[in-house]
């Protein structure tokens, strides 16, 4: 009854001022038909604080992919207009998140899309600014809450939490049977405390390891940061499992935990280890430990740079001294052709039209995101996301799995 | 009228900041002008606790978080809407400060301020560990306003500024209040305050009850506007420093402190993160920290006070002309001296000491004391340094259980009572080490001891205003102790232990740090007070002016009574010549 003109009065100023913004763009794009418009596209992610390194990862995929867009002509439905990058710190509490969004659809009335936030609650946030201001959202977060609200406006490119578990452990399952010829029957489990952890666990030993035939022989949670990993190695070693997941999210908490490993000769696939995080394929890692304790470390993780990516990991690593290009990278690259495939599809700089676009997209299969389409579900979530499987091979952490992403073949440490 | 009148600047300032915030169009700016007064009233329910009381918490993100995560779960779990949710969480917040406070009130100081930076970080886990760590408000498209989801940002400033606006108006009258003046009293000596009639256990656990059930209440309202939450963004420790920073930034102690501090931190903050942080990442922590720690430094105490210090030195190089009418008076009360006081009083016992023994391990501060205190009567206990004066007192007023004997008051044994007890009981005191109230006026100071035997607010002034003349302070009654003399500061004591009328007066050291006259000013008014039917017990070092003071001495050495009797005859007995002057004196005197 009443929801309408509340609505109108919540929105009118900004929707207006949307609508102006729109209306200034086709109008200036009539008036210099030959100079293309500019586009502005957000990315809202950590630049100070404790997240401040993924945030900056995501910043030079972000540039590349504007770079990359910008210089092969554009947006064409719109006359070649260019894309212009909106960057915006999104801090590093849930607080400021929140507020850098308000800033965000405040200041900046014009953006058509945007995305961010890495971290699964600052994406909460953010998102629930934008839904009301009905900017859509890509994002790398992987939270099932995330594409649980019944919102509209939100896109999420990666497999959820949940989907992640579920698809990654009998892929290396599969993986480990086809190179070492016989299944593993028990498993450690190493975790700490983190959001993400603990859903990854609670899905392992609710559904995943049953299914897979595997006994968990130890399992032990610490809370960051860890300040010595022996006693939870010596379990390990004395239990002897055929698997040890092993789960930090703190680097300082990868290394201790990695170094005491080696250290105890369980090191260089003895056992080996898998992680369900980026933390472990960090380049920071190389900083702290030597590429033979990682040695044969595996990882799933929602997206990495692979087979087809070669250009582009050679460019980042030419422009940012990056050694390889990791999930944030790569994700929040392919975003930007994605915004600009839905700009494409719209046909107009309007975040209203944008957002229907991602909504009714088909695009076929993905270039940037591993496995599945260019099509989101009426949840949001990217159909067919799949997962990337890591291993660090001569110190450098490549891709896998899938097969057609592979940049090598995986090997599975023998037990001697 | 005064108080009607003290409510008129918060509401002034409320209503200009709602007239300026209905102003403001953007929605990013709306929200930081929401913020403002959130944290301006976490700020105020942390100033209510560690502010009054002195008692530093470093956990306040346990009320805050409380709240937020039962205004949250209540939406998500029970469908309650966050009008209700909110008084609810206030209510929780309140028993967690019961829950909180009875064990954490043993601590004192920094024990205290680390005790409760545990209880977030321990309930953080817990929250974790149930799987909240990440929680969302569910959005309501067909009844918003029912539950709390303005699509007008404006609505929620005004509701943080109606929370922030009883906030300060409930943090005043307690101010005044007998609650207000118990705090701060226990915030300058938790012993002075027992000593003068205070419960300060009650008093603390009303105290943080009540900033609890603010801080939770805050924080209900917080996550409504966050419409996330996070164990780090409620429980944080960064969220109990947000309550510091600006209550210590604006200053503590008092309403406004909180309340300046979030005005200017909040959007400076933002401001920063905004324009300086879009430049150079990170850069924003760095100015802000250099701020605040630039302010703390020029401002120790917070903004409100600087300034208020800064005004009232300005007003007062323009009043200097009063001061003569203060000597004036001050020579009134010293014309009142009488020419001596005949004899003993011998009327009814009032305090009667038997065998009173304390021991500490194995040293006996006091042993088998007894002595008799009669109506009206001055008694002065003299002895050298470590006789056990001070610890006699002690066991008398409460602070200390004898290990042996009793103290009787008007034939009732009170021995191992609580302080607040016997001072209930007419036993007032003074402490060797003066503790004013340095903000506060002198009447202000005077009307803690008052509220004993007050039953209301108007009563305890009117009965601080009289003990005030009785001292002869009157003239001075308004100026702030921190501006006050040695004299003025050791009769402002007296009026603080007499305005509760006791019947009788333990007087430590009353006139320790005075000058020949000033001393005798002093002596002229406990005189004063003799005549006036109060009963009084003395320690004193000074003996000239004891012995045209006193009626007869109780002489203690080693914890033990060497003797008692007149002035004329105490002061020739060898026994005590010896334990003042040491042997070798003994002769010379007696000569």
């Amino acid at each position: 009854m009443n929801k309408t003109s509340k609505g109108k009065i919540a929105n009118g100023l900004t929707r207006r001022t949307v609508l102006s913004g729109a209306a200034a763009v086709s109008l200036a794009g009539i008036a210099r038909a030959q100079e293309p418009a500019q586009i502005k596209v957000g990315l809202i992610v950590p630049l100070s604080g404790i997240y401040t390194r993924p945030g900056q990862v995501m910043k030079m995929g972000a540039e590349m992919g504007i770079e990359h867009i910008n210089a092969q002509g554009g947006i064409k439905a719109l006359g070649g207009a260019k894309l212009k990058l909106v960057v915006i710190d999104c801090g590093d509490t849930t607080e400021k998140a929140k507020n850098a969004a308000q800033r965000m659809v405040a200041q900046e009335p014009d953006l058509v899309a945007a995305t961010g936030s890495y971290l699964s609650s600052f994406t909460l946030a953010v998102t629930e600014v934008t839904e009301r201001a009905e900017l859509p959202v890509l994002t790398l977060s992987y939270s099932d809450l995330l594409t649980d609200r019944g919102f509209k406006y939100i896109f999420q490119t990666a497999a959820t939490a949940s989907r992640q578990s579920e698809l990654g452990l009998p892929t290396l399952m599969k993986l480990a049977e086809n190179a070492s010829g016989k299944k593993p029957k028990t498993v450690a489990m190493l975790m700490d405390n983190t959001a993400t952890s603990v859903a990854t666990a609670k899905a392992l030993k609710e559904k995943l390891l049953a299914q897979e035939g595997l006994q968990l022989v130890v399992e032990e949670v610490w809370t960051p940061p860890l300040s010595d990993a022996t006693p939870l190695i010596q379990k390990v070693r004395s239990a002897k499992p055929d698997l040890l997941l092993f789960m930090p999210n703190a680097v300082s908490d990868a290394k201790l935990g990695l170094e005491k490993i080696s250290e105890f000769g369980l090191g260089q696939g003895k056992i080996p280890t898998v992680s369900f995080s980026i933390t472990i394929a960090e380049p920071d890692m190389l900083q702290s430990v030597s590429p033979d304790t990682v040695q044969g470390i595996m990882t799933i993780v929602a997206n990495w740079g692979s087979k087809g990516h070669e250009a582009l990991i050679a460019e980042l690593k030419a422009r940012y001294k990056e050694p390889w290009m990791t999930q944030n990278v790569i994700s929040t690259y392919g975003d930007m052709w994605l915004m600009k495939e839905a700009l494409e599809k719209a046909g107009k700089a309007d975040r209203n039209a944008v957002a229907q676009a991602f909504r009714t997209m088909d695009a076929g299969p993905s270039k940037y995101y591993p496995g599945g389409q260019l099509k989101f579900d009426e949840k949001g979530r990217r159909v067919g996301a799949g997962v990337v499987i890591v291993q660090w091979q001569s110190g450098v952490p490549v891709t896998v799995y899938p097969p057609e992403l592979a940049q090598a073949q995986p090997f599975w440490p023998k037990k001697s | 009228m005064l108080r009607m009148r003290s409510f008129l600047p918060p509401l002034l300032f409320t209503l200009a900041y709602a007239g300026v915030s209905l102003g403001v169009t953007n929605s990013y700016y709306q929200l930081i002008l929401t913020l403002v007064p959130v944290w301006a009233v976490f700020g105020l329910s942390w100033n209510l606790l560690s502010g009054y009381t002195g008692l530093i918490s470093f956990g306040h993100a346990a009320f805050f978080g409380i709240g937020a995560y039962a205004t949250a779960l209540g939406q998500i779990y029970f469908n309650i809407s966050p009008w209700l949710l909110i008084p609810i969480a206030a209510m929780l917040g309140g028993i967690a400060g019961l829950l909180i406070g009875f064990p954490t009130f043993r601590l004192q100081g920094h024990y205290f301020a680390l005790a409760m930076l545990a209880y977030p970080l321990a309930i953080l886990y817990v929250f974790e560990w149930l799987g909240f760590q990440e929680v969302t408000l569910p959005i309501k498209r067909d009844a918003p306003i029912a539950y709390m989801q303005f699509a007008d940002p404006h609505i929620y400033t005004l509701l943080g500024l109606a929370i922030m606006l009883a906030t300060i108006v409930l943090t005043q009258v307690i101010e005044r209040s007998r609650f207000g003046i118990a705090l701060l009293a226990i915030k300058q000596n938790e012993a002075a305050a027992e000593a003068a009639g205070i419960n300060t256990l009650a008093w603390k656990l009303r105290a943080i009850m009540l900033s609890g059930a603010i801080a939770a209440a805050i924080g209900g309202f917080y996550a409504q506007v966050l419409l996330v939450v996070t164990p780090q963004s409620v429980f944080g420790m960064l969220v109990s420093a947000q309550a510091l920073t600006v209550a210590m930034f604006g200053g503590v102690g008092t309403v406004w402190g909180p309340v300046i501090g979030s005005v200017i931190l909040i959007p400076l903050a933002e401001i920063l993160h905004a324009e300086a942080g879009a430049r150079i990442p990170g850069i924003q922590g760095v100015i802000f920290g250099l701020a605040i720690v630039c302010v703390i430094l020029l401002a120790p105490e917070g903004l409100f006070w600087k300034l208020r210090d800064l005004l009232r030195k300005r007003t007062a190089s323009k009043a200097t002309v009063s001061d003569a009418t203060e000597t004036a008076a001050a020579a009134n009360v010293t014309a009142l001296k009488p020419a001596a006081r005949q004899g003993a009083a011998t009327g009814q016992v009032v305090l009667e000491v038997r065998n009173l023994s304390r021991s500490f391990g194995g040293l006996k501060a006091v042993q088998d004391v007894s002595f008799r205190l009669h109506k009206n009567e001055i008694l002065g206990i003299i002895g050298p340094n470590g006789a056990g004066k001070t610890t006699l007192f002690n066991l008398l007023n409460g602070f200390l259980k004898p290990s042996q004997g009793e103290v009787l008051i008007d034939g009732r044994d009170m021995s191992g009572q609580r302080p607040h007890v016997i001072c209930e009981a007419g036993v007032g005191r003074t402490f060797q080490v003066m503790r004013p109230f340095l903000r506060m006026s002198i009447l202000d100071n005077v009307v803690v001891g008052a509220y004993v035997r007050a039953r209301s607010d108007e009563e305890a002034r009117k009965m601080a205003a009289d003990a005030v003349v009785r001292v002869g302070l009157s003239a001075v009654a308004d100026r702030i102790a921190g501006e006050l003399s040695t004299k003025e500061l050791r009769l402002m004591e007296l009026a603080r232990a007499i305005a509760g009328r006791p019947r009788i007066l333990l007087l430590d050291e009353t006139l320790a740090g005075l000058g020949h006259s000033e001393a005798d000013e002093v002596v002229a008014v406990i005189q004063q007070l003799a005549r006036d039917g109060m009963t009084i017990a003395i320690i004193e070092h000074t003996m000239q002016a004891m012995v045209r003071l006193v009626d007869s001495f109780l002489v203690l050495d080693h914890g033990a009574v060497i003797t008692e009797g007149l002035p004329e005859v105490v002061t020739r007995d060898s026994r005590v010549i010896e334990a003042y002057l040491g042997k070798k004196w003994v002769g010379h005197v007696a000569n």
